[in-house]
């Protein structure tokens, strides 16, 4: 009974730690339906419908950060060549619009710019 | 012997063990819940060595990056990602902090971005965070690279603390600094560990018998004392920032770090051309070494004999052929006269005689029946007798004498080159002596003893001993047993230039039992300095590490890796030698 108690408990202290790592290894869909990948001190979501590309911004926690002060570039491949996206603050993130019609999920970098001047950068494949 | 009740002595030893070990608990649980709330996973690593300049690196599918600021401009290193091979003439657009701007092919096979807002930047900034679009031929790339910046001179000295992070800061440099003591084997930690403990019986003793104001003396001693050893220690242990001043600039050697891996920078690595291959698993036939030997085709070779006894004589066209020269099938390479005896001459020359005494008795008689035939005299059929027989009589003759001075000409039966020449002129040769051998050099052979028997179908080569491989089709295999082992027959296929009948190779040949493994170059595996064998791992782009591997052989240019290694490690297969020697 006691030597259960004990398995459970360690099994319990070997495996949480281990969770929350795989936790902060957030790829996935975003709150958006979009990608999100961490950028620096940031978790940013990436939804590109069309020719428009939108970027939202989160802290470490997932929680929405306002896009006051930022700027981004988003440059994304698309059909074997490079489109440079600059973005811009509007609404809740930023977002710009791009030359030729991007597909669903282009693969590429976003860069973006904090207010402190600090860039950070996320990768979507 | 000791100044409270025993009972409470279990008790306070958990206390005091529990209080011993928390600072450990709390910072290494402090440490991997640390990794999401200080969510530093883009920053840039740290130099690995004090002697590297820093610098960042990136990577994707097709291309692997290394960026260094040297100055006033970012220096970039473009390779192929899997094959490590360098891209010079690819397009390389860069998004600074002001904008983007492209990267300039160098002679060198280098980039050059100019970097003026570098010395603009923020001192406090560690690393700069960098897009770069790269367009090689089709394969076109977007690479997010962190370069880690060094750090500027104000920065060190007003690198702010956190308030929330004071406390911490203060326990984790403690934590620090005793595992560093721990670790020196230095005996003020373990005196230090030694009193905590038993300040901490004391404490707990005190508490039992129920006396507060000792309790709070012993507590304000320990706390006096910790803080103390803090603070000595604090004076004695060099500031890393002051102890970075004296450190020479970096230089960017190839040097094998601390923990085994090899650090080897982008120009380094080009001068040592390293590359690399992804490795990758599959099914392989296992493959027996046998000791062979060089033989000449069967249907492509021949030797000349003499089929009589005689005295050898160069042929018409007045030479022997040389040892290498080219012969074509039907020619005719020496001269063989049969030696008349003394006995046979004189019977010669009597039947000789014989002979002319007759021709001319049946001259004279066919001129005379001439004569008489057309008056009747003689009949047809008297005269035509008498002719045939003088016709007879003189190709016995001639046969005679064509025994005496026709010589036997011994020809190539196939076409190739002499590869064995014993002809002298004058010589006697014997009956079924070879005099000349003859080798087609584009077809050769190799005989291999086997001691189990081969598949039929099964493709082997065969391993000089200069290294070259030569592969080889199966031809046949022998029954008849030979040294216990039975001879087996492979046809060199493709070329054979500067091989010789008789020399000695390895034929590797596969058998049926299939392996399952890695095959990589037999180049790509070094012996290193305690006799095992390694090969090296291209883990990062600057980055090399030795691992240790079990190889069996595969065949003549590749081994087979069985264990040591997972499918997708890019290994190094060209220059794993150079690497190797790096100190």
């Amino acid at each position: 009974m006691l030597i259960r108690r004990f398995v459970t408990a360690g099994t319990l202290a070997i495996a949480l730690p281990f969770c929350a790592h795989h936790a902060c290894a957030h790829e996935g869909t975003g709150h958006h339906g979009g990608r999100i990948v961490d950028a620096g001190p940031y978790h940013i979501e990436l939804v590109t419908k069309d020719r428009r590309v939108e970027v939202t911004i989160y802290d470490a926690k997932e929680k929405a950060v306002s896009p006051a002060g930022f700027k981004g570039t988003a440059i994304l491949v698309v059909g074997g060549k490079p489109a440079r996206v600059v973005l811009a603050p509007s609404g809740a993130g930023l977002s710009g619009e791009a030359e030729v019609a991007l597909g669903a999920a282009p693969k590429g970098v976003v860069q973006i710019t904090g207010p402190d001047g600090a860039a950070a950068s996320g990768k979507f494949n | 012997m000791f100044p409270f009740r025993l009972p409470a002595a279990p008790h306070a030893l958990a206390l005091a063990l529990a209080l011993l070990a928390l600072p450990f608990l709390s910072a290494h649980l402090a440490g991997s819940v640390q990794a999401h709330e200080g969510h530093d996973h883009g920053a840039p690593q740290a130099p690995v060595s004090k002697t590297i300049a820093p610098r960042g690196e990136a990577s994707s599918a097709a291309f692997e990056l290394v960026a260094i600021p040297r100055g006033d401009a970012i220096v970039l290193y473009l390779d192929r990602f899997a094959t490590g091979e360098p891209i010079t003439d690819a397009a390389l657009e860069v998004e600074t902090p002001s904008g983007p701007a492209p990267a300039t092919p160098e002679a060198d096979g280098r980039y050059r971005l100019p970097a003026p807002w570098l010395a603009a930047r923020d001192p406090g900034q560690d690393h700069l965070d960098l897009v770069v679009t790269v367009t090689a031929g089709a394969d076109v790339d977007v690479l997010s690279l962190a370069v880690a910046l060094a750090p500027a001179r104000e920065s060190a000295a007003a690198a702010p603390t956190h308030a929330e992070h004071a406390s911490e800061g203060w326990m984790q440099g403690l934590k620090e600094r005793l595992t560093e003591k721990f670790a020196a084997r230095d005996p003020g930690a373990g005196l230090f560990a030694a009193g905590g403990f038993a300040l901490g019986l004391a404490a707990m003793a005190l508490m039992r018998a129920g006396r507060r104001a000792p309790v709070l003396a012993v507590l304000v001693l320990a706390a006096t004392l910790v803080l103390g050893a803090t603070a000595f220690a604090h004076e004695g242990h060099d500031h890393p920032e002051t102890r970075a001043a004296f450190v020479p600039p970096p230089t960017d050697l190839a040097q094998r770090l601390a923990d085994g891996a090899v650090f080897v920078p982008k120009p380094t690595q080009r001068l040592l051309s390293l590359r690399t291959q992804v490795a990758a698993e599959g099914a392989f036939r296992r493959t027996v070494s046998l000791p062979g030997r060089i033989i000449p085709d069967p249907n492509a070779s021949g030797v000349v004999q003499s089929s009589v006894g005689g005295r050898l004589a160069p042929p018409p066209s007045g030479t022997f052929p040389r040892l290498g020269t080219k012969v074509r099938a039907g020619e005719a390479l020496a001269l063989v006269t049969p030696p008349v005896q003394r006995v046979d001459l004189s019977d010669m020359r009597q039947r000789q005689g014989e002979l002319d005494q007759q021709i001319a008795i049946v001259q004279r008689r066919v001129d005379r029946y001439l004569k008489l035939s057309p008056s009747g005299a003689v009949s047809q059929v008297q005269l035509d007798e008498a002719q045939d027989e003088l016709k007879g009589l003189k190709d016995r003759r001639t046969a005679l004498d064509r025994i005496r001075q026709e010589p036997e000409v011994l020809t190539a039966p196939v076409g190739g080159v002499i590869a064995e020449a014993a002809a002298v002129a004058g010589q006697m040769a014997a009956p079924g002596q070879m005099v000349f051998q003859i080798v087609n050099p584009e077809r050769l052979w190799v005989e291999a003893l086997s001691f189990d028997a081969l598949t039929p179908a099964a493709d082997a080569t065969a391993r000089m001993a200069d290294g070259r491989t030569l592969p080889l089709a199966y031809q046949g295999a022998g029954l008849a047993d030979r040294n216990q082992a039975i001879p087996v027959q492979f046809a060199i296929q493709g070329g054979s230039e500067g091989l010789r009948v008789g020399q000695f190779v390895t034929v590797l040949a596969a058998t049926d039992a299939e392996q399952h493994g890695l095959a990589l170059p037999r180049a790509s595996v070094v012996r290193n300095a305690n006799g095992q064998d390694v090969v090296y791992a291209h883990t990062a782009a600057e980055r090399y590490e030795a691992r240790p591997v079990r190889v069996a052989p595969l065949d003549g240019s590749r081994v087979l890796v069985e264990a040591g290694v997972t499918p997708g490690t890019r290994v190094v297969v060209q220059g794993a030698e150079l690497l190797d020697q790096v100190r």
